[in-house]
């Protein structure tokens, strides 16, 4: 997952700190050496992600692959994929729903407001150490445009 | 006033015969007055018929006298013809009267016989007398006052009989008008009573139905309310039922989040281990107390702490795994269809086929009531697992037999009965092994105990109900009651 200049920046929103940590360490089994932020709530991720004035300028020229999970703390993941690809800036960055939920209309609903992959974490770890890993060979072949 | 229905039925029918009663005294007393009447016709009659008859008699013998004494006073014959036509007339008016006169023994009529008798025999002798010329003689007869004598007795006679005719006649009218008089009072008192009871009867009717509407309203009302109690109280069964298996969900799936961190982290911690162990296995320090210690914690304390997380963890997860499933086939949509039970019988026998035969073992079925309506996904998995049970659970010492009974039963329920000659369930893990994570008698073989907790779920959301009768060491029936369509405990759940 690269490109000529800046390195894609891997944006995961968890609340779970295990689970981020889980899952950054099978992606960097995977090989891949991206940066990775963790968010453990909505709040702060969107403050990221649109900057302080919810604008989504900040943007401009950063490449960034979001990893989305829908049960968060402070508000659910539904909202801040809504305002991810509502936003002109930021519509473009591929999401990656990473949750446990595997509940037909919540994975449509997701797909409905433009999310690019969605993943049930498997239940237990073996499944789920795969899963990640898979994501994040999938991740090292990514194309990743950039915002604007 | 509220009339109870006996109190209806025996006013009702008191009316009844006291309406009875007074038709059948008008009805009587009409016929005697009519009969009474026909009486009091034919005995004015007769009184007429004996006056005229008296009459056409008397004016025959005046007429007769008349003619006799206008004869004799001037000689002319011409007087005389009045009384030739009245003379041969008077024998059959008197026979006539005389006749009439025979069902009153107290009329004169011999007296009458006489007097005419008499006044006839003075009339053709003056006549004869005058007409052979001797004149003086026949005058001489007419002075002895013969023949007025005779008269006047006739006249008293004929007068006598005229008036108690007469009076007959007019008692007869007197009678009749009182009889008239009689007939229109007992009209008027039945047609009273007749519409009395008419009226007396329609009252009570009316109140007896007004009371029947009122009471038929009350409970109407009282039915409606209870049918909008019953919709209430199921409306929050369901969304209770609802509640709870959200939150099994919800909690299953938040038990499973720190499970995978836990399983996750033990697998790092294992390959770390790992790490450790074939550094040290490469080194050996000699005599190092504390080289000799870490070399134990890691090949020895530390796998051993490891292997015991993670028999716990999987069991953890197979536990939220299992009340997961649980609560998934609660939320399962159900769809009712025609379902052959023969059909879902053989589908779950063959499944567990080889098992049986593998040890001389036969499943027998006899269904009474092959088609029903309902989740067929559920039914299958249902006696899937009781087959399952069965052949987990039987009985070493004999070959297994299953028998799989289906028969209708009130209600419109059919009932299931899965019986087996296995080991039995002590009577007191009768209740039991039907809850979540229970298992009865001794374990051979690794389960989890929800098989059965499973089933009562899915007999449940069916609409039915699960049993067992077992006695240990001769084996376990199971008794499924269900619904014969599915769709009318659906429907009476929304």
């Amino acid at each position: 997952m690269s490109n000529e200049a800046k390195p894609v920046t891997i944006v995961m929103i968890e609340d779970d700190e295990g689970h981020a940590r889980l899952i950054e360490k099978n992606i960097r089994r995977a090989g891949v050496s991206n940066e990775i932020l963790p968010f453990t709530n909505g709040t702060r991720a969107l403050a990221f992600l649109l900057g302080a004035d919810g604008s989504g300028l900040v943007n401009k020229g950063r490449q960034l692959l979001i990893l989305l999970d829908l049960n968060l703390p402070d508000m659910t993941g539904v909202d801040i994929l809504e305002k991810l690809k509502g936003n002109d800036h930021t519509r473009c960055c591929p999401v990656v729903v990473l949750t446990t939920t595997d509940d037909q209309r919540e994975i449509q609903r997701c797909y409905d407001l433009g999310a690019n992959v969605y993943i049930t974490k498997p239940v237990n770890y073996d499944g789920f150490a795969n899963a990640i890993k898979q994501l994040g060979l999938f991740f090292s072949v990514m194309q990743i445009p950039k915002a604007d | 006033m509220p009339i109870s229905g006996n109190a209806l039925v025996r006013s009702t029918a008191a009316l009844l015969l006291v309406g009875l009663l007074a038709l059948a005294a008008i009805v009587g007393t009409t016929i005697w007055l009519v009969e009474r009447n026909q009486v009091y016709f034919d005995q004015g009659l007769e009184a007429r018929i004996i006056r005229s008859a008296t009459i056409n008699l008397r004016n025959a013998l005046q007429d007769a006298e008349t003619s006799q004494r206008g004869f004799l006073l001037t000689g002319e014959d011409r007087y005389l013809e009045p009384y030739n036509k009245a003379v041969p007339q008077i024998p059959d008016l008197l026979e006539r009267v005389v006749t009439v006169l025979k069902p009153y023994p107290e009329a004169p009529a011999a007296g009458l016989r006489g007097g005419v008798a008499d006044k006839l025999a003075e009339l053709t002798e003056t006549i004869a007398l005058a007409q052979a010329g001797n004149r003086d003689q026949a005058m001489a007869i007419i002075e002895t006052d013969r023949g007025k004598n005779a008269m006047d007795e006739l006249r008293t006679l004929f007068d006598g009989i005229i008036s108690s005719a007469e009076e007959r006649i007019r008692a007869g009218i007197e009678d009749q008008r009182g009889s008239t008089n009689a007939l229109r009072w007992v009209t008027i008192i039945g047609a009273f009573v007749i519409f009395v009871v008419v009226g007396g009867s329609a009252w009570t009717v009316m109140v007896y139905t007004r009371d029947i509407a009122r009471a038929r309203a009350d409970l109407e009302a009282a039915n409606t309310g209870l049918e909008e109690r019953v919709r209430e109280r199921t409306a929050d069964l369901g969304k209770a039922n609802e509640e709870i298996q959200r939150f099994a969900y919800i909690v299953t799936h938040d038990l499973r989040a720190p499970l995978v961190n836990i399983m996750g982290f033990t697998a790092e911690l294992e390959s770390s281990v790992g790490t450790l162990q074939s550094y040290m296995s490469g080194h050996d320090d000699g005599d190092d107390p504390r080289w000799k210690e870490a070399r134990l914690a890691a090949t020895e304390d530390l796998p051993e702490a490891i292997g015991f997380i993670r028999s716990s963890t999987r069991k953890m997860d197979g536990l939220i795994n299992a009340i997961l499933k649980i609560s998934l086939e609660g939320r399962r949509q159900l769809r009712p269809e025609q379902v052959d039970l023969n059909e879902v019988i053989e589908t779950s026998t063959s499944a567990v086929h080889h098992q049986i035969s593998e040890n001389g073992g036969s499943v027998t079925s006899d269904v009474k009531v092959p088609r029903i309506v309902s989740d067929k996904l559920s039914l299958e998995q249902i006696l899937g697992n009781l087959l399952d049970n069965a052949v987990k659970y039987q009985d070493a010492a004999r070959p297994l037999t299953i028998t799989v009974r289906a028969a209708l039963a009130a209600g419109n329920r059919i009932l299931i009965h899965v019986q087996d000659n296995g080991r039995g369930i002590a009577g007191a893990d009768h209740e039991r092994v039907f809850e979540l994570f229970r298992r009865s008698g001794a374990q051979s073989l690794p389960g989890e105990g929800i098989g059965l907790a499973h089933v009562r779920t899915m007999v449940r959301s069916l609409g039915g109900e699960i049993t067992l009768a077992s006695e240990l060491g001769t084996g376990t029936t199971f008794t499924i009651s269900l619904p014969r369509d599915l769709r009318d405990h659906v429907g009476s759940m929304q």
